[in-house]
């Protein structure tokens, strides 16, 4: 299986189904971004659609010099959430949109008992709704860290600040996090 | 100090000295102990969800919108796509009820299908079975309400008689005895009200069989 870096260099060339590859490859994580961070199954699509437009007009731009594709990728979503937070903020004031619970569609994990999906599928429902109450910037750092598994210098690539800030704001947004869901009355096992 | 130091701990990055130094504090500190282990639950819950899954249709639009429509280029799956709503099983449900629901109503009309030919699929034909089928449905239903009719006939003749209500007692008029009515010519009368009935009973008897003989 050839890598991102050699999938890129081949779509460069012309080569649809490297596209189509890499397009496959990535489309659910970069939904999943979106998702976690929008709430919205319809903006996240919209969104990652965008990205994707994006990047396939930008691919002879990335260089594995700064980095993994897929942390380029991410730095390009994270940069488009941003905009699209800042374009909707007015909207999100008047519909407080954060107070409604989203629906998820989620990979159902294989060797689970049906009473396990359904308490994972309840608890993903909970967590988005507080995960919608962080501000932005601690929103994404927990989303990239513990949802999407990012190490720090990842994160620190994607997000373009200090190491020092990457991980007070992880480490802010869990404490918020917790509290948050323990108003909400869940609590850790 | 311990709560700065809580994700460092969590995700392993402090070293053995800081580490000690860490737990040491948590473990006098009520408050900080609380803190961890509320942030850690957190954590483990958050590493235990299952990712999010994109929309079906989600790779193809980003593949039609940037390769641009691939219906010339795309494989069979692209022929058989329009089947997907139909492989629901809430559609298989509904064909399923509706084909059980032709073959009573074909049925009901006499349509035999296994002996059907390519002649009788024509409209006139269609139509000219049908009401065919509407007009012996039609006979059939009228004969049987019209036996059903004299069987309920033949029934309340046959009923035994209900036992008439004593009338209630009158007090005797003055200078009345009190023997009872002279009842010989009533009796009579029902003797040969009885007879009567038995007569007509017989000849609607001999009639239903007659119907019912081919």
């Amino acid at each position: 299986m050839e890598s991102d870096t050699q999938l890129v260099q081949l779509c460069l060339r012309g080569d649809d189904s490297a596209w189509e590859e890499l397009v496959r490859r990535h489309a659910r994580r970069v939904y999943g971004l979106c998702y976690r961070f929008t709430s919205s199954r319809h903006e996240a699509e919209d969104l990652s659609q965008e990205v994707f437009l994006r990047v396939f007009k930008t691919l002879g731009s990335y260089s594995a010099v700064h980095g993994g594709f897929a942390t380029w990728m991410t730095s390009l979503t994270r940069n488009l959430l941003i905009d699209h937070y800042r374009r909707t903020k007015r909207d999100r004031m008047t519909d407080s949109m954060d107070d409604a619970m989203p629906e998820l569609e989620e990979k159902p994990a294989a060797g689970r008992r049906p009473d396990q999906i359904a308490q994972l599928g309840e608890l993903s429902r909970q967590v988005q709704q507080a995960l919608g109450k962080l501000s932005p910037d601690l929103r994404e750092a927990v989303i990239l860290r513990d949802l999407q598994g990012l190490d720090y210098q990842e994160i620190q690539a994607v997000l373009q600040v200090p190491e020092g800030t990457v991980k007070s704001r992880i480490n802010r947004g869990r404490i918020e996090l917790a509290r948050v869901l323990e108003q909400m009355g869940i609590r850790p096992q | 100090m311990t709560e700065d130091k809580l994700s460092d701990y969590l995700d392993g990055l402090l070293d053995a000295e800081d580490r000690a130094a860490f737990e040491a504090h948590r473990d006098g500190c009520v408050a900080c102990a609380t803190l961890a282990a509320r942030v850690s639950g957190t954590v483990q819950k958050l590493h235990t969800l299952p990712a999010i899954e994109e929309p079906r249709q989600l790779v193809d639009a980003i593949l039609d919108a940037t390769l641009g429509p691939r219906e010339a280029k795309a494989s069979w799956r692209s022929w058989v796509r329009w089947l997907r709503p139909v492989w629901q099983p809430q559609f298989a449900y509904g064909a399923l009820t509706v084909l059980v629901t032709l073959g009573v109503v074909s049925h009901a009309l006499g349509v035999r299908w296994n002996t059907q030919t390519l002649a009788e699929l024509s409209p006139a034909a269609i139509a000219r079975n049908v009401n065919r089928h509407a007009h012996l449905a039609y006979a059939r239903s009228s004969r049987f309400v019209s036996d059903l009719r004299i069987v309920y006939e033949i029934q309340s003749r046959l009923r035994p008689e209900t036992e008439p209500q004593p009338e209630p007692v009158q007090p005797p008029a003055p200078g009345q005895t009190n023997g009872p009515a002279p009842r010989e010519p009533h009796d009579m009368n029902r003797v040969n009200q009885k007879s009567h009935e038995f007569a007509e009973t017989a000849v609607l008897l001999e009639a239903l069989i007659q119907r019912r003989l081919p």
